[in-house]
């Protein structure tokens, strides 16, 4: 009678609930779901591309935008330096062409001229040492 | 139950021979297109996916010599108009209203322009080159419809005219077609660019997409010898020298003659931007720099190189004497001084100090035609000077080796006549006589810059030894001399302030083969007298008023070379001024 109503032999069963995902293979969702992210995987990567993309050419554009800026402004910088405005400047502000400049000997030494910050300084490339001569290897064994 | 096997009937092999036939010539087809013809389809689609661009290099700017800009390049903006586009009259209405209120324009005349374009088959209607980068970044973004800019660049002189005649012009395409811009085009060009791109069908690279770019290799600058401040000056005073002795045109130069940079170099008529037009035949004409490329006869400024020969040799020395009668014969024919004066016994000097031909002679002949003319082919007379601008003339005269030639040709080349050079090889000859005689490579370009800030610069060069330095300095003592005439409180030709030697020239101008009234008046002078730090070439030519190269030079001359000399810092060596 046992093997009539316990086909497992003894071991205990709850009762047969119904499942609400009753029938589900979750091993068939799972490779769905790895194939839709692995679908999903290059278009977000070429999406990703496309935005870097259409940045990089806005950069270049805004780059040469820039170079043409550069381009007026260093004419803009000439024009300001230009013989006819420092002229028409220096009348504007009382000064006149000298006609005989006075010349004076000064016998005293002129101030140094201002240290420029290390920094600023090229690097300072160590000597190379001579070569040592070749007896020093032979000395260098005496005791 | 054994199966009977099926026998095809017709009506299934017709139909499957049928469709294996069309199979076949599918596959046909495939194997034509795909296989036989597939390296014209590649190119093809090549063709229609690659794009190309070349990208140009920013032309490199010309400076003078302390770093201030002469000329630059700008970007600007070429705005055309897509006549397609304007053929709807709204858009056309709308385009011409925005274009012409920006750049101002008749919008009627512009549609109307366009129009015709567009009846003649033009796609692209051109309204205007180098139309401002700020207003072409407006009327870009604007929307307006049918437009269409392309990025472009145009130079600049922000000194106006100021050294124009060395500078030149760039054509449309920018590049040199005159001057500097011309003869280093190449190194102010730099190299254009290429980018390579798959592109899609705005024409726009596709991000990502096969991308190859050269890059430019932006153009040097070039920083000339001539300074600004000089050349202006030397300008200005040419153009009232011009007006005041009613010449035709003229020339002034300033060199260092210890080195052979041109410090300026002023000719009239010459390149001016501000009235240039390419239209006009007679504008073409003025795109020569004539101190390079027009030749005179130098007249007496050339008994300096019969001097400095005569006395390099030793045939004569400063005080060797002679009897100036008026006249000499050479060869039958009669040869006067400039004035039809009489002047007696002469030194050397007194020949340089009065500018007497008939002693220029006696040097030339004790020195012998061979001698003579190697001194010229020495002083660099009848070769070009190299000084970098294309159209150099190299100048002629006379040797006993050309058909025609006669003593009388050498004679006369002694006070400078009878032989032809350009305004740069004399002011080169005589800063060899000076300058402890060293023939220096006059050159107007002192380094080239390249993008990264790494200067180049063009080292003086030594052409050769034309005399010695003790001959040099005996030229200077007697130009000096020549100077020292002037009365005491008249700067005639002798500058206030500096020590200074010179002479002056006045040529009758050679026509069809004899010479008639009109002249060429010049003068050269240098100064300091025991260190020359300038040397100044003054010519006139053909001036109405016919006065003489020391009345029409030489006060050009005295004043220039204080104010030259003083802008310089040169310490004064005489006069009040003297520390």
């Amino acid at each position: 009678m046992a093997a009539i109503n316990h086909p497992l032999g003894g071991a205990r069963r709850g009762l047969p609930i119904p499942s609400p995902f009753g029938g589900i293979n979750w091993w068939i969702v799972g490779a769905i779901i790895i194939v839709a992210v692995s679908a999903m995987l290059p278009v977000l990567q070429n999406s990703t591309a496309t935005s870097e993309g259409f940045n990089a050419q806005r950069s270049r554009a805004d780059e040469a935008q820039l170079q043409g800026q550069v381009s007026v402004l260093e004419a803009d910088v000439a024009q300001l330096t230009s013989l006819s405005r420092i002229e028409r400047r220096a009348q504007e502000i009382g000064l006149h062409p000298t006609s005989n400049p006075i010349y004076v000997h000064v016998d005293v030494a002129g101030p140094e001229p201002a240290k420029i910050p290390s920094s600023y300084l090229p690097p300072v490339v160590a000597k190379p040492l001579p070569p040592a001569p070749w007896w020093r290897s032979i000395v260098d064994w005496l005791p | 139950m054994p199966h009977e096997r099926g026998h095809g009937t017709r009506r299934v092999w017709v139909p499957a021979a049928f469709f294996g036939a069309f199979a076949l010539i599918i596959l046909g087809r495939l194997v034509q297109l795909q296989v036989v013809e597939h390296p014209k389809y590649a190119k093809a689609a090549e063709n229609e996916l690659v794009g190309s661009n070349t990208v140009y290099a920013p032309r490199g700017s010309i400076l003078d010599r302390n770093g201030d800009v002469l000329a630059l390049s700008v970007n600007t903006w070429d705005v055309y108009v897509n006549t397609n586009v304007w053929k709807d009259p709204a858009k056309a209405a709308a385009g011409a209203s925005a274009i012409g209120k920006a750049l101002g324009l008749d919008p009627a005349k512009l549609e109307k322009s366009v129009t015709d374009a567009a009846a003649g088959g033009t796609v692209d209607y051109l309204v205007q080159r180098d139309v401002d980068y700020d207003l072409g970044n407006q009327l870009v973004s604007s929307g307006v419809p049918g437009i269409i800019t392309q990025q472009d660049s145009q130079r600049v002189h922000p000194d106006g005219d100021v050294g124009s005649s060395i500078l030149g012009i760039t054509g449309t395409d920018n590049t040199g077609l005159a001057g500097i811009e011309d003869s280093y085009n190449e190194i102010l060009q730099g190299k254009a660019g290429k980018t390579i791109y798959e592109r899609d069908a705005t024409d726009q690279p596709i991000p990502y997409g096969e991308y190859n770019a050269v890059d430019p290799v932006a153009g040097e600058d070039v920083e000339l010898t001539i300074d600004r401040y000089i050349q202006k000056m030397a300008e200005d005073t040419l153009t009232k020298a011009v007006a005041q002795h009613q010449a035709k045109g003229g020339d002034i130069i300033v060199m260092d003659p210890q080195t052979g940079e041109i410090l300026a170099d002023a000719t009239m008529p010459g390149l001016e931007y501000s009235t240039l037009d390419l239209n006009d035949p007679a504008s073409l004409a003025l795109l020569r720099n004539r101190s390079v490329t027009d030749l005179y006869e130098p007249g007496s400024v050339m008994k300096i190189v019969t001097a400095s020969g005569a006395i390099n040799n030793g045939v004569v020395t400063p005080d060797t004497t002679y009897v100036d009668t008026g006249e000499v014969t050479v060869a039958g024919i009669t040869l006067k001084n400039w004035d039809d004066s009489v002047y007696g016994t002469q030194t050397m000097t007194g020949v340089l100090q009065n500018s007497i031909n008939t002693g220029a002679v006696f040097m030339e002949q004790r020195l012998g035609t061979a001698a003579f003319q190697h001194y010229l082919d020495a002083f660099g007379f009848g070769q070009l000077t190299g000084i970098g601008l294309n159209g150099e003339a190299p100048g002629i005269f006379r040797r006993p080796t050309d058909p025609g030639f006669s003593p009388v040709d050498v004679a006369t080349q002694a006070f400078g006549q009878s032989i032809s050079v350009t305004p740069v090889q004399m002011i080169t000859a005589v800063a060899a006589a000076i300058n402890g005689g060293k023939l220096m490579k006059p050159h107007l370009v002192k380094a080239t810059i390249s993008a990264d800030g790494v200067v180049h610069p063009v080292q003086p060069q030594v052409i050769r030894q034309a005399v010695t330095p003790q001959t040099s300095a005996t030229m200077r003592m007697m130009l000096n001399a020549v100077v020292e005439q002037d009365p005491p409180n008249e700067s005639l030709r002798n500058p206030t302030n500096y020590t200074a030697g010179g002479k002056s020239g006045t040529a009758n101008i050679p026509i069809y083969g004899t010479y008639n009234d009109t002249q060429i008046a010049s003068f050269i002078g240098f100064a300091p007298l025991n260190n020359p730090q300038i040397l100044i070439l003054i010519k006139l030519d053909d001036n109405l008023d016919l006065m003489t190269g020391t009345m029409a030079g030489g006060p050009i001359f005295s004043k220039m070379a204080d104010d030259i000399l003083a802008y310089m810092g040169v310490p004064p060596d005489k006069g009040p001024n003297k520390p």
